[in-house]
């Protein structure tokens, strides 16, 4: 099986060695080992059922690995729970968009924001000030980030009765606002049209600018090319092949893995 | 003194008792998320300490048993009755919290409630069973010279701080960052966690606060009519409960509010002395509870969110400097 070549430039933030992790008799991940480097773009692609999802899910906490070892910015983080993952900067999005339905553009924003003192009960009860200090820095960073991603006419609309790519959108937005240093996007583009997607592209490239290292699970070839500077390829649960798109289009396996007679055309969903 | 006052004192009174339980089954229901099918049995436990706290102790072969019988005064039992209910909340939290959601989480809470339900009233001696504890002082009656009718009217006062002092912290939870995060929590536990909240602690704390204000509603209940007996808090009366909240509006304490005297006071303790119909003293009873399921499923159909929904939260009663806030603002005004 190859092994993880990292890119030149950056440590590796996260490693993944040698994970495993079944449901019932099926090895959903089967082995599983790469790396990702700091302030890298990386995708992670792969037919349906390679085990993506579920790589994310144990990254990120949701899941436990039956085996194998999850270093995230040199810490072992195999088998923690993810509040405590996220709490050191590993931030996750899902696949569908899971946006606080019955709470506001502005408030799925502030919510997020990391160490608010005002989550202590003591701090909640006792001192109000404290809490309204804190909000309104939280409330002006929020508005920036969503004057960023051209949301902020609808900050005040429940985040539920925002329109599908809206709803893709806020999620990013709310990512932003968690200020991650590692985000896994598990399927951003999925379902969003041609134009929004390039708009999301150009935001996680951005991301990326701005230095948080992102990776994003992803179908859409053609943006995955376009933006992302690493590929981890996965099939049937293990790491198939990783490196630069351009690459692995002349990597056989990958081709017959995944890529198979779209090599000649990109996937344009 | 009319005996129309004490009548009406009384239900300002149970007005105010149902209130703080509306508003405890709120912050674990509306803010938090959690189906909490037990919520009376914190009641109870709040009641029962209370009262074998503040009772004196037992008499011997006066057949009615009962565990402490300290004879305290209403501060102090009051605060046992509070720690009681804070303390089962807590383990019962621990089995339904850890790992269940919604649904399973229902099941459990129901099952502890019928489990506590089943000890007290079988084990006779920890508040005498299925007779109930009776007799408990009246609080202040003896220091302030109260007789039947003005303690009534003392009580309304008594409860009518509590439940406002209980009712400002609810608001103040409700907008504070934690309040916040239990409604994020409430909303998606997964993404709530994928952003660092810890669910478990968060739904652990809502359940805590929940059930101290049961325990509290509990306490005064008891200390107001001098006794309970399991047949005043079955299950059937946390559904009571739980209509209140959903047809007044969760998520909004006002809602609790609007809830508990349409439910708890109109229908519930104002029909208790309408004469019978036909001869028939189960007529009344029963069409109370008629109509309060009637209402809960008009509510449910027509208009979910409850008679007082759960307010947008407004962030810019604060003054904001922010250069993006004010282009937004003016271009919402210039129309740009």
């Amino acid at each position: 099986m190859p092994e993880a070549t990292p890119v030149d430039r950056g440590t590796p933030i996260l490693q993944l060695d040698q994970v495993v992790r079944s449901f019932g008799g099926v090895r959903a991940v089967d082995g599983c080992s790469f790396s990702i480097d700091r302030g890298s773009l990386t995708a992670l692609i792969g037919p349906n059922g390679a085990g993506k999802s579920t790589v994310v899910n144990l990254v990120a906490g949701a899941l436990k690995p039956d085996a194998g070892s999850i270093v995230y910015g040199g810490v072992d983080i195999t088998g923690v729970v993810s509040h405590r993952i996220a709490g050191r900067g590993l931030i996750r999005t899902f696949q569908l968009s899971r946006e606080f339905a019955r709470m506001t553009v502005l408030e799925n924003l502030v919510v997020v924001a990391r160490g608010q003192s005002g989550e202590s009960l003591f701090n909640a009860l006792l001192r109000p000030r404290l809490c309204r200090r804190e909000d309104r820095v939280l409330v002006e960073r929020a508005i920036d980030v969503l004057d960023r991603f051209g949301l902020a006419a609808q900050r005040d609309m429940y985040a539920g009765d925002l329109s599908g790519g809206q709803k893709r959108l806020v999620e990013l937005a709310r990512a932003v606002m968690s200020e991650p240093e590692l985000l896994i996007l598990d399927e951003p583009m999925a379902g969003v049209n041609p134009a929004l997607i390039d708009l999301l592209g150009g935001h996680i490239e951005s991301l990326c600018r701005n230095g948080i290292t992102v990776v994003m699970v992803e179908h859409n070839l053609e943006i995955v090319e376009r933006i992302c500077d690493h590929v981890v390829v996965m099939a049937l649960g293990r790491t198939l092949a990783t490196g630069v798109m351009s690459d692995l289009r002349s990597n056989s396996e990958v081709v017959r893995a995944y890529l198979g007679e779209r090599l000649d055309e990109p996937t344009v969903r | 003194m009319s005996p129309i006052l004490v009548y009406l004192a009384t239900l300002v009174v149970y007005f105010f008792i149902y209130n703080i339980f509306g508003f405890g089954l709120n912050i674990q229901f509306g803010y938090a998320g959690i189906l909490d099918f037990a919520f009376i049995t914190f009641m109870a436990v709040g009641g029962y300490l209370y009262g074998a706290a503040a009772l004196p102790h037992e008499t011997p072969g006066s057949q009615i048993y009962y565990v402490l019988g300290l004879s305290w005064s209403f501060p102090l039992a009051l605060l046992l009755g509070i720690l009681g209910a804070g303390a089962v909340g807590a383990l019962v939290g621990l089995i339904a919290l850890k790992r269940l959601r919604s649904d399973y989480l229902a099941i459990v809470t129901l099952a502890s409630g019928t489990l506590i339900y089943g000890v007290i009233g079988n084990f006779t001696r920890l508040f005498d069973g299925w007779e109930g504890l009776m007799g408990v002082p009246q609080p202040f009656t003896g220091a302030l010279n109260l007789n039947a009718n003005t303690f009534v009217l003392f009580f309304v006062l008594v409860s009518g701080v509590i439940m406002a002092i209980l009712w400002f912290f609810a608001n103040r939870l409700y907008r504070s960052p934690l309040g916040r995060a239990m409604r994020a929590v409430r909303e998606d536990i997964d993404v709530a966690e994928a952003y660092g909240k810890n669910a478990f602690k968060l739904r652990m704390t809502a359940m805590v606060i929940g059930c101290i204000y049961a325990g509290i509603g509990g306490a005064l209940t008891i200390a107001f009519i001098t006794a309970l007996a399991p047949a005043g808090w079955s299950t059937g009366e946390t559904f009571v409960i739980w209509a209140l909240l959903l047809i007044g509006g969760r998520g909004n304490n006002l809602g609790a509010v609007v809830g508990s005297f349409l439910v708890a006071v109109l229908f519930t303790e104002a029909t208790r002395y309408l004469p019978a119909i036909g001869g028939n003293p189960n007529l009344i009873p029963d069409l109370r509870n008629i109509v309060i399921g009637v209402l809960l499923i008009v509510t449910l159909r027509f208009r979910p969110q409850g008679l007082v929904p759960e307010p947008k939260t407004n962030f810019f009663a604060v003054p904001l400097t922010s250069r993006v806030l004010r282009r937004v603002r003016h271009e919402e005004v210039v129309g740009a």
